[in-house]
């Protein structure tokens, strides 16, 4: 399913607001600085869409709340669990791979997905090619897919894609 | 009393994402290979930072320091996960020699 493309300018101004509020913070809000990294926020994203073209998935602003809170429970959750596994004297790890095929859509969408996946409880993307992604689990015993699956989920929320789970229902 | 209150969340905030990345470090040695050790160290190193930045937010002088706060915390997940990514291709594409019994004597 290609995604409805977006309008050069949108993007342009989406990443250069988005350029110019990190140079912002960075600068502590330093006034004398504001009107050289707006020039700058500008032509940074001008620069970025030869380099790196909108992709055409637009971000959700609802998604992507439900996803931040997602990220931050389950941040927790995985360092705890390391944590958890380390201090115990037995070391109960089971560690191994798996591959899954992926639902979602090539570009952001399965690049957001590997790199959660790689700070998500017990598990470490290894490698993404087309749309099946070799994972290193921590414990082969725990429910890994289930726990992909959500993510999975919870990343098409954030770009506003119903994932299907076809590949899920299948097995 | 709620400046004290503050503080002591501050205090243990602090010492609980120091003490993650000190666990976090504790599995490099634990752990026997290489792709376990990653485990390691992006997920507790992730959340010891979280900790270390939830403690520093009030700490912010304005609303722009507390957003570069967030940032480092960004940054840092975004370069860790991309990091392990890159290490376990490698290790993935080229694995490693198993551990020789020197290493032991170390």
């Amino acid at each position: 399913m290609p995604p409805a493309p977006v309008s050069p300018l949108i993007t342009v101004v989406f990443r250069g607001t988005v350029l110019f509020v990190v140079w912002w913070a960075l600068t502590l809000g330093e006034s004398s600085g504001l009107a050289f990294g707006a020039v700058v926020s500008a032509l940074v994203a001008v620069v970025s869409l030869r380099l790196f073209p909108a992709s055409g998935f637009s971000v959700r602003p609802a998604g992507l709340m439900l996803f931040l809170g997602y990220f931050l429970s389950r941040s927790v959750v995985a360092g705890v669990d390391v944590a958890r596994r380390l201090l115990s004297p037995a070391l109960p790890v089971q560690p191994g791979e798996i591959t899954l095929t992926l639902n979602l859509p090539e570009g952001s969408p399965r690049w957001l997905l590997a790199n959660t996946l790689s700070l998500m409880p017990g598990t470490l993307s290894i490698l993404l090619e087309g749309n099946r992604l070799t994972l290193h689990c921590l414990d082969t015993r725990d429910p890994v897919e289930r726990d992909v699956r959500e993510t999975e989920r919870q990343v098409g929320r954030v770009f506003g894609l119903a994932v299907d789970d076809s590949a899920e229902a299948a097995r | 009393m709620t400046d004290s209150l503050m503080f002591v969340m501050q205090a243990v905030l602090l010492v609980l994402g120091c003490l993650f990345f000190a666990v976090g470090t504790l599995g490099l040695f634990r752990f026997s290979d290489t792709l376990t050790r990653i485990h390691a160290l992006t997920k507790v190193d992730n959340l010891g930072l979280g900790f270390i930045v939830l403690a520093l937010l009030p700490l912010a002088p304005s609303l722009a320091g507390g957003l570069k706060t967030l940032l480092i915390w960004a940054a840092a997940l975004a370069a860790s996960a991309t990091s392990a990514h890159l290490i376990a291709r490698a290790v993935h594409v080229r694995p490693e020699p198993p551990e020789t019994g020197e290493a032991d004597h170390d």
